[in-house]
């Protein structure tokens, strides 16, 4: 992309009122996952948690869901810290602030689509991580949740332009990114690395929003890139893509990014990716699940009550 | 953890239909019966796979095809020199028995038309090369050679025009070969075809069956083959697809890794290996690469310029 194509995208970005700055919360909430986790303060957490009971009532709901493997109802902020841990706190959060932060605007693609690709990506992220001995897996479900904030840029900063370049490239089953450079000379990638940059993202994170297309131009020691990458892919293959079948058949094992990844996660190599294909088939309805809870602002959720 | 839960949902219960033959104490001689199937066909049923092959005894034995009132009496009859050639493949028959429908796998189906042969079509435009070749390993009863022939047709007047294929279609089991030579399908096997590749491919047959066209049948050729034939597989060249699901399944990893290793050969570079969705090549075969394909998967026969970087 040229600079001058750059800087209209940055004005435009800014000039969008929607976008105006990141969720209150979500600056304290990442310094704080900078920390090691046992400087974390609980309380802390809890407070930042509780500022805003929209956000409270919803991480309540995510904290409930299948995908974190609830059996039983959580029913206040502390519980839910305390039994799922800091950092699966700290996703639902920010899973929570995203959806804040979006939701009343005008959008150019489903908005439910986004998320369930968003949240899916999260957690095939997370789940490859865990299984590939990655050494990083806290971060991976973070950079799944945030890799395509760059649709979210484009949906509301070109709603009627991307409203085409959804339809066109559902069409012809081929890539968002494909179908972006070709109708706005820019993908999704370019203008989300800019909205990261202005939030004051980690950089490690606006690598993974600016390369997962392109993983061989990311530094070659952020290995989340390559990760995300991988993830992205899986996702988009089993069902929880951009809403539509990208016709095409993808190679994982001869992306450059796996040859990447291999160094990161050693047991990746040995890894059955058949079988690890199949059971994110069982993560459709959990992901469908976190969505809707995402989404659903009907019920209010008891401990809300609490809260105030 | 996520991962928990997943892994508790996933390991999901058998069928319940056999589970009450499975709960039975299982008579030591179908070990016997189990290691002389698997020594002459190498077909293996494991512990977890054993009830299987007691049901298919079983239905031999209650079948009065065969001498024999128990397992000890079977075993014998399957080792008589007068009746083992026989008997052995009789019971191989009720063993690869299996119930299946026209269009089950519609995500194959779709990979195929939406990716898989426009690259291919694209290849083979640059050699002026319009023939394809297809490989319907362990067909059964027909439904996935007559499902590829009618969708392969279907595509004749767009993607394919002017291209000519050739299906192979082959089964241990005689009396599969012979159903499928007949083309005689019910409603149940039926419940997938769309309504117009019934009314355009389909002639009606007694009892309200349906008949599959002579001129869909003629895309086809059935045979009996054994996998485990090395002789025959040999010649089974040139392949740009093959399927072979829930075949594979039935063989222990020895024959698996044998009869895989023929299919990679047979394939041309860049062919497409298509299992059951169910099953995996781990740990059976490291040439062949898992090619994800919307809603399903394949393994392919990486071609000349393999190891190139593809920008996804």
């Amino acid at each position: 992309m040229s600079e001058s194509v750059r800087d209209g995208l940055r004005k435009r970005i800014e000039k969008v009122r929607t976008l105006p700055s990141s969720p209150a919360v979500l600056k304290p909430l990442l310094e704080l996952l900078r920390l090691e986790p046992e400087q974390i303060n609980l309380k802390k957490v809890v407070e930042l948690v509780s500022y805003d009971k929209t956000i409270a009532a919803q991480c309540l709901r995510i904290a409930n869901s299948p995908l974190y493997g609830r059996s039983r109802e959580t029913e206040s902020i502390q519980a839910a810290i305390v039994t799922l841990g800091i950092q699966r706190v700290e996703d639902i959060l920010l899973t929570c602030c995203l959806h804040k932060f979006s939701a009343g605007t005008k959008w150019a693609t489903d908005p439910e689509v986004y998320w369930r690709h968003s949240l899916g990506c999260a957690t095939v992220c997370r789940e490859l991580a865990e299984r590939i001995d990655f050494r990083d897996p806290e971060k991976a479900y973070l950079a799944g949740l945030l890799h395509d904030l760059g649709i979210l840029v484009n949906s509301l900063a070109y709603p009627e332009e991307y409203h085409k370049v959804v339809a066109e490239a559902q069409e012809g089953g081929v890539p968002l990114a494909e179908q972006e450079m070709k109708d706005l000379g820019f993908t999704h990638a370019e203008s989300g690395s800019i909205l990261g940059t202005m939030w004051q993202l980690p950089t490690v994170i606006i690598d993974v929003i600016a390369d997962h297309h392109d993983v061989e131009r990311a530094p070659e020691d952020n290995p989340l890139v390559a990760l995300v990458h991988i993830g992205d892919l899986l996702c988009r293959c089993r069902g929880l893509g951009y809403g539509y079948e990208e016709w095409r058949s993808v190679e994982l094992a001869s992306d450059p990014a796996w040859e990447r990844l291999m160094k990161y996660g050693p047991r990746l190599a040995s890894m059955d990716l058949a079988r690890f294909t199949m059971d994110l088939d069982a993560f459709l309805p959990k992901v469908q699940h976190l969505v809707d809870a995402v989404f659903s602002s009907k019920v209010e959720h008891p401990a809300v009550e609490i809260l105030r | 953890m996520a991962g928990e839960v997943l892994n508790a949902t996933l390991s999901g219960t058998p069928a319940g239909t056999a589970a009450k033959e499975r709960e039975e104490a299982i008579d030591p001689v179908y070990l016997r019966i189990r290691n002389l199937v698997y020594q002459t066909c190498g077909i293996y049923h494991s512990d977890e796979k054993l009830y299987l092959l007691v049901a298919a005894c079983k239905r031999r034995l209650a079948s009065g095809g065969v001498k024999a009132a128990s397992a000890k009496e079977y075993l014998d009859a399957l080792t008589s020199i007068a009746y083992k050639e026989t008997e052995t493949r009789a019971l191989l028959n009720e063993i690869t028995i299996g119930e299946t429908c026209l269009f089950r796998s519609m995500p194959q189906v779709n990979a195929l038309k939406n990716v898989l042969l426009p690259e291919i079509a694209t290849e083979r435009a640059k050699i002026g090369l319009k023939k394809l070749k297809l490989w319907s390993a362990g067909c059964s009863t027909g439904e996935e050679p007559y499902t590829m022939a009618m969708f392969l047709m279907e595509q004749q007047d767009t993607l394919l025009k002017g291209w000519t294929f050739d299906i192979q279609a082959t089964d241990l089991n005689d009396r599969s070969v012979e159903t499928a030579k007949a083309g005689v399908y019910g409603d149940y096997a039926l419940r997938n075809t769309p309504d117009n590749y019934k009314r355009k491919y389909f002639g009606v047959a007694d009892g309200g069956k349906l008949k599959v066209k002579d001129e869909v049948k003629a895309k086809i050729t059935f045979q009996r083959l054994n996998l485990n034939d090395d002789s025959r597989m040999v010649f089974m060249k040139g392949m740009d697809l093959i399927f072979c699901c829930n075949v594979l399944i039935y063989f222990d990893m020895t024959s698996k890794k044998r009869v895989v290793q023929h299919f990679f050969s047979n394939l041309m570079p860049n062919g497409c290996f298509f299992l059951g969705h169910a099953e995996s090549l781990y740990q059976v075969n490291d040439q062949f690469r898992l090619v994800h394909l919307p809603g399903t998967t394949a393994y392919r026969k990486p071609g000349p310029d393999a190891g190139r970087a593809v920008k996804p």
